[in-house]
C-alpha cells in the first residue's frame, strides 16, 4: 500500500462523493446563482443573458452600497472585538487557576448553540424592555424605557455585533489557543529573560508568530457574519438592512424581475466574500516572503 | 414557507415536465362531483360519504395564534375524526404563500383533484387574487346545511359582509369564519381615560406632549395596512370617510386615488418624529403583533392597535397584555371591520372533506366554542339563529374590557377595496420607509403601474 | 521550574476578565430560564409579577412549559427532526470523507491545490449565497421539501470541517501499520477495521460530534429547502422570535433547542481533546 501503488482510478472514486456535492450541488448553485443574475432565466420566460442590467440597477441605487457598508461595519467590528476578546481569554487561560476547567468548558458553549437562540438572549437583554433596562430603572438610572439607549434595531447595529461577538468568541479562542499551544513559551521566555515588559512580549513576539495561524478564523468568521441573515432581520434597524436581508426582500417579492435582483444582490455577497478571500491570500503571500518562509 | 411567485413558476415548469399521471381518473370523478355538487343534485348525506372515502383534509392558515393552534389541535380535529376527515392542519407564515402554491400547481396543470391546498383561511386581497385567476372552487357557501346561520339576502344590510369581501363579491366561494375589527388598547395605568385620543387629531396633540409612546406595525403587515387605511379614511379630502376607498383601482384612476391618499400619507409623515423612536430620530415600526405586544407590554408604548374585539381580553388570559389593559375608541366612527372566510381552491384534492369541514365551521358548535377558546368573534349572523343559539353564542363571548359591543358597532367602518390594498402599501414603503421626495402621484402612479394584470 | 513564578497566576484584570466571559455567556440565560415559567413579566420587573405556575390551573388554555411540551407547539415534531437529519447527516458525511481524507493524506495528485481550494469553499461563501439557487436545482430534482434533500444540503457546511479533521488525523498516521498488516496477511477490510479506524478513532469521534453540532444549527438552508414541510428547532424559533419579541413559549423553545448541543458538547468533552477540534482550522 505505498504511495506509488494506489491508482488513479482509486484516488478519483475516493474523492468523487465529496466532489459531486461540492462540486455538484454547491458549485452548481453558485454557478446558477450567477446565470439569473445575469439574466439567465428561461424557465421564468426570460432569457436576455448576458444582462448587466440587474447589477446595473442594483449597483446604481444609493441604498445599495449603504447597505454594503452595513455588512462591512458589523462584520469587520464584530470580528475584531471577537479577536481581541479571545486574545485576551487564550493568554488567561494559559494559566492555571482554580475553576479553570470549568471555564474552558463554559467559554465553548455558545459555539453548540444554535444563533437563532443567540438572537433570543439579545432581545431578552438588550431591548428597551429587556434586563439590562430594568437594571438600570432598578439602579434608579432611568424611570421609562425609551430612557434607556436604544442598543436593539438601530443601524449602529450594537444588537447585531453583540450575538456575532457572544456566537464567535469561543471558536476565535480555539483558533488561537490552538495556535499560541503550538509555538511554545520558548521565545516568550526568552524575551523574558532579556527584559522584556508583558505588553512588549504580546505585540513583538506572540502576535506575529500566532497571526497566520488566527487568519484562517478570522477569514471563517467574517464571511460568515457577511453572509449572515438572522440576526441583521431580526435585530438589524430596518431600510437599508444588510446585504442579505435585501435578497430576502427581493425573492420574496411576487414580481419575477426582483427574483432576478436578488440574484443579483447575492452574487453580490458572493463577490465581496471572494475579494476578502483574495485580499486574504495576497496579503498572506507578502507577508510570508517577508518572514522568509515559503 | 417561503414560495416566491418565480419559484413556483419554475415549479410549475418541471412539474409540467412531469408529463401527465395516472390522478387523471382522480381529476375526473372531482370535476364531476363538483359539478354535481354546484348543481344542487347532490344530498348532503352523500357529501359526507364521500368525504369519509377521501385522504386528509390540507387546512392552511396562518400559525402565528398559539391559541388558535391549540383549538384546531384540541378541538377541531377531533370533531373532524367524527365525522371521518383525517385533518391535516397546516400552519403557515403567511396567507399569501398558500396563495401562491394553488395559482402555481393551476399553472403547472395540477386541475381540480390534484392539488394540495383544500381549504385556506383568507380575506382581502388574498381572496382577490384567487377570484382573479379563477382559482375558486365554486359557489358552495349558500348549499351547505349551515349556511341558514347566515344572511345572504342581499336586501338586507346584514348580509353585505356575506357577499363582498373587501370589494370582490364572494359569489359564495368563500364562507365567512370569523369577524373582527381593528380595536385599540389603551394601558390605563399611565393614560387616564379622558386623554386617550378619538381622533387622529388628538392622537397627534397627545403625542406632541407624550412622545414616543405610540407606534404601529409596519406595513405590508395586514394589521399596518389597516391602520394606514384608517388614517387615509380620517383625512379624506372630500370628507366622505370609506367611501370613495370601496371602489376598485380601475374604477378610480391613479391620480384620483393619489389625491384621496395624500392627506393621509402627510400626516402619517408628520406624527414620525412623534413616534416611538429607535435610533435617537428614526421612528421604530415594530415588524408584527408579537413584537407591538412586547413593547405594549413592556410600556414602551401606551397603545397597541391590531384586528381583535377580544383581544384586550385575549392578551390578559395568556399574560401578554398589562393588566391595566384597555379598549378604547379610537378612531371615531373609522374603526375598520370586516369578515374572514375560509374558501376551497380550484384544485382541491379533497372537495367533499372541504366542504364538511366548511359546514362544521359553520356551524353554531364551533363558531361557539372559537369564540369561548380563542377570542375570534363570530362569522356566522347571530340574527339568524334560534333564541337558544344566539343566547349560547351571548355566553361564549369574553368579556369587554371599556368599551361595550354597541359601541364597537356604532364605530364601525368597511375596509378598503381588495385592488387598492397592495397600492397603499406600496405608496407607504416608498414614501415613509424610504423618505423618498417623490410626490405621491408619482409613487401612486409606478404602483399602478406595477398592479396591473400581465 | 519547579517554583510557580508570579507569571504563573492570574493578574488581578485577568480575574476580573474571566468572570466577565462567564457572565457574558451564561448571564443571559437565567432571564430566559425565568420567562419560560412567566406568566406576566413586564419592565421594571427583576421578577415576574405573576409566575406560569399560579395561572396554571386557572388558565383554560396551556401557557408556557405545558404548551412547549405539548404536541401544540411542534417542538417534538422538530427535535425529532433536528436529531434524525442531524445523525444522517453526519453518518453521510463520514462516510464519503474518510476516503476523500484519505486521498488528500496520503497521495500526490494533479489539481490536488484546486480540490483544497473547493474544500474550503463553503466557509468562504455564505449560507445565503446559495439558499435559493439550491432551492430551484432541488425543485428540478424532486428533492424539495423531503428529508434526503435537506441532509444532503447539510452536507455542504460540514464537509469542509469534516475532511480537515480527518485528514489531519491521517496525516498523524504513518501508513507503517497498514503495511506491517498487509504483509502479515489481512485482508483489506480486516485492516480498515482492526488498525486504520481504531487508530482514526479520535479523529472521527471529533469531526462526527463537529458535524453533528453544525448540522443541528443550520437555519437558513433547512428554511429554503424543507419549504415548511420540515421543522427543526431552529427554524420553528426563528418563527417565533422574527418579530423580536420573545414571550414565555419563546423562552421554553429556546432552551429546548438548545439541550441538543449542550449535552453533546458535554459528552464529548469526556471523549475529545481541544486540539483536535481545531484540527482543520490552522493553516
Amino acid at each position: 500500500m505505498m504511495q506509488g501503488d494506489r491508482s488513479r482510478l482509486i484516488v478519483i472514486l475516493e474523492l468523487a462523493p465529496v466532489a459531486l456535492v461540492l462540486g455538484g450541488l454547491f458549485g452548481g448553485a453558485v454557478v446558477l446563482a450567477i446565470l439569473q443574475s445575469l439574466g439567465f432565466a428561461p424557465w421564468f420566460g426570460i432569457n436576455t443573458f448576458p444582462d448587466f442590467s440587474y447589477f446595473a440597477r442594483l449597483w446604481g441605487g444609493e441604498a445599495f452600497w449603504v447597505s454594503l457598508g452595513l455588512t462591512l461595519y458589523y462584520a469587520v467590528a464584530s470580528t475584531v472585538v471577537a479577536l481581541v476578546l479571545a486574545l485576551i481569554l487564550s493568554l488567561a487561560l494559559l494559566k492555571s487557576f482554580t475553576g479553570r476547567r470549568f471555564v474552558k468548558f463554559v467559554y465553548k458553549l455558545p459555539l453548540v448553540i444554535p444563533y437563532a437562540v443567540g438572537i433570543a438572549l439579545a432581545i431578552l437583554m438588550l431591548g428597551n424592555g429587556g434586563m439590562l433596562s430594568r437594571l438600570a430603572a432598578f439602579a434608579n438610572l432611568i424611570d421609562d424605557p425609551s430612557g434607556f439607549p436604544s442598543i436593539l434595531k438601530t443601524h449602529y447595529g450594537w444588537g447585531v455585533i453583540a450575538v456575532y461577538v457572544w456566537k464567535q468568541l469561543p471558536f476565535m479562542t480555539l483558533a488561537v489557543a490552538a495556535v499560541l499551544v503550538g509555538i511554545g513559551k520558548r521565545t516568550q521566555e526568552a524575551a523574558s529573560l532579556l527584559g522584556a515588559g508583558p505588553l512588549t512580549i504580546f505585540f513583538r513576539v506572540t502576535l506575529p508568530q500566532i497571526a497566520p495561524g488566527v487568519v484562517t478564523a478570522v477569514l471563517i468568521c467574517f464571511s460568515f457574519n457577511i453572509g449572515a441573515f438572522e440576526a441583521p432581520f431580526i435585530l438589524g434597524g430596518g431600510y437599508p438592512d444588510t446585504l442579505p436581508v435585501i435578497a430576502w426582500r427581493y425573492f420574496n417579492d411576487a414580481d419575477y424581475a426582483l427574483q432576478l435582483q436578488g440574484m443579483a444582490a447575492v452574487v453580490s455577497i458572493g463577490l465581496l466574500s471572494g475579494c476578502i478571500l483574495l485580499a486574504y491570500l495576497w496579503s498572506y503571500r507578502r507577508f510570508e516572503r517577508r518572514v522568509g518562509r515559503d | 414557507m417561503t414560495k416566491s411567485r418565480a419559484v413556483a413558476a419554475l415549479l410549475a415548469a418541471s412539474i409540467g415536465l412531469a408529463g401527465a399521471t395516472p390522478i387523471a381518473r382522480a381529476a375526473d370523478s372531482a370535476a364531476s362531483f363538483r359539478q354535481v355538487f354546484l348543481a344542487g343534485a347532490i344530498a348532503w348525506d352523500k357529501v359526507e360519504a364521500r368525504a369519509k372515502g377521501e385522504k386528509e383534509l390540507n387546512f392552511y392558515y396562518w400559525g402565528g395564534d398559539d391559541t388558535l393552534n391549540v383549538w384546531i389541535d384540541s378541538v377541531v380535529r377531533p370533531a373532524m375524526a367524527e365525522r371521518g376527515v383525517k385533518l391535516n392542519p397546516v400552519r403557515i407564515a403567511a396567507t399569501k404563500d398558500a396563495v401562491d402554491l394553488v395559482v402555481t400547481e393551476l399553472a403547472a396543470g395540477k386541475a381540480e383533484g390534484e392539488g394540495s391546498v383544500d381549504v385556506i383561511w383568507l380575506n382581502g386581497e388574498n381572496f382577490f387574487t384567487l377570484s382573479q385567476q379563477d382559482a375558486l372552487w365554486g359557489s358552495f357557501a349558500e348549499r351547505l346545511p349551515n349556511s341558514k346561520n347566515f344572511v345572504w339576502d342581499p336586501a338586507s344590510p346584514l348580509s353585505s359582509p356575506n357577499l363582498r369581501d373587501f370589494g370582490t363579491e364572494t359569489k359564495g366561494r368563500e364562507v365567512p369564519w370569523s369577524g373582527e375589527q381593528y380595536v385599540c388598547a389603551v394601558n390605563s395605568q399611565y393614560v387616564q381615560a379622558a386623554d386617550a385620543p378619538s381622533t387622529f387629531a388628538d392622537l397627534k396633540a397627545y403625542l406632541e406632549d407624550n412622545p414616543g409612546k405610540f407606534t404601529y406595525v409596519k406595513p405590508p403587515h395586514y394589521v399596518g395596512n389597516t391602520f394606514v387605511q384608517e388614517a387615509i379614511y380620517a383625512h379624506n379630502p372630500d370628507g366622505n370617510g370609506a367611501e370613495p376607498f370601496q371602489k376598485s383601482v380601475d374604477e378610480l384612476g391613479a391620480e384620483e386615488l393619489a389625491r384621496l391618499i395624500a392627506p393621509g400619507l402627510d400626516y402619517l409623515k408628520s406624527i414620525e418624529p412623534l413616534l416611538a423612536t429607535a435610533d435617537g430620530d428614526k421612528p421604530r415600526y415594530p415588524e408584527d403583533t408579537a413584537a407591538l405586544d412586547s413593547m405594549f407590554l413592556n410600556a414602551e408604548v401606551y397603545f397597541n392597535c391590531k384586528f381583535g374585539i377580544y383581544a384586550v381580553n385575549s392578551g390578559l388570559i395568556t399574560g401578554r397584555y398589562p393588566e391595566a389593559a384597555q379598549e378604547f375608541i379610537f378612531p371615531e366612527k373609522l374603526m375598520i371591520k370586516n369578515k374572514n372566510y375560509l374558501a376551497i381552491p380550484l384544485n382541491s384534492p379533497n372537495p367533499a372533506s372541504a366542504l364538511v369541514f366548511a359546514d362544521y365551521m359553520s356551524s353554531v358548535d364551533a363558531q361557539a366554542s372559537k369564540l369561548k377558546t380563542v377570542g375570534y368573534p363570530v362569522g356566522i349572523d347571530p340574527m339568524q339563529l334560534s333564541a337558544n343559539d344566539r343566547e349560547l353564542v351571548k355566553i361564549a363571548a369574553p368579556s369587554h374590557y371599556g368599551v361595550t359591543s354597541e359601541d364597537l358597532d356604532a364605530n364601525a367602518v368597511a375596509d378598503t377595496n381588495a385592488s387598492l390594498v397592495d397600492i397603499i402599501e406600496a405608496t407607504w414603503l416608498e414614501y415613509i420607509e424610504r423618505g423618498s421626495d417623490k410626490p405621491i402621484a408619482d409613487i401612486v402612479a409606478d404602483a399602478v403601474g406595477k398592479s396591473a394584470p400581465e | 521550574m519547579q517554583t510557580p513564578s508570579k507569571r504563573m497566576k492570574l493578574s488581578v484584570f485577568q480575574r476580573f476578565y474571566i468572570v466577565a466571559v462567564v457572565a457574558f455567556v451564561l448571564g443571559p440565560f437565567l432571564p430566559l430560564v425565568i420567562q419560560s415559567f412567566a406568566f406576566r413579566w413586564a419592565w421594571p420587573d427583576l421578577l415576574p409579577s405573576t409566575w406560569w405556575l399560579e395561572r396554571r390551573t386557572v388558565s383554560p388554555v396551556p401557557l408556557a412549559w405545558d404548551y412547549v411540551l405539548s404536541p401544540y407547539s411542534q417542538v417534538g415534531v422538530a427535535t425529532i427532526n433536528t436529531l434524525f437529519i442531524g445523525f444522517a447527516a453526519t453518518l453521510l458525511c463520514l462516510v464519503i470523507c474518510l476516503p476523500a481524507a484519505r486521498a488528500l493524506a496520503r497521495d500526490r495528485f494533479r489539481g490536488k491545490r484546486a480540490f483544497e481550494f473547493l474544500l474550503s469553499m463553503p466557509l468562504i461563501v455564505p449560507e445565503a449565497v446559495i439558499g435559493m439557487a439550491l432551492l430551484m436545482i432541488y425543485i428540478r430534482l424532486g428533492l424539495a421539501g423531503s428529508y434526503t434533500g435537506v441532509i444532503i444540503a447539510h452536507l455542504i457546511p460540514t464537509i469542509p470541517y469534516m475532511v480537515r479533521m480527518l485528514t489531519s488525523v491521517y496525516l498523524g498516521l504513518a501508513p507503517d501499520y497498514e503495511e506491517q498488516a498487509a504483509i502479515l496477511g489481512a485482508g483489506r477490510v480486516r485492516i480498515l477495521l482492526r488498525v486504520t479506524l481504531p487508530m482514526l478513532m479520535p479523529g472521527v469521534v471529533a469531526g462526527a460530534l463537529f458535524t453533528f453540532l453544525v448540522s443541528s444549527n443550520v437555519f437558513l438552508l433547512t428554511f429554503f429547502l424543507g419549504q415548511g414541510r420540515i421543522v427543526t428547532l431552529p427554524t420553528l424559533l426563528f418563527s417565533k422570535i422574527s418579530g423580536g419579541s420573545l414571550d414565555a413559549s419563546a423562552a421554553g423553545i429556546a432552551l429546548v433547542a438548545s439541550l441538543p448541543g449542550i449535552v453533546l458538547f458535554a459528552l464529548s468533552e469526556r471523549l475529545v481533546r481541544e486540539e483536535l477540534f481545531v484540527g482543520g482550522l490552522g493553516r
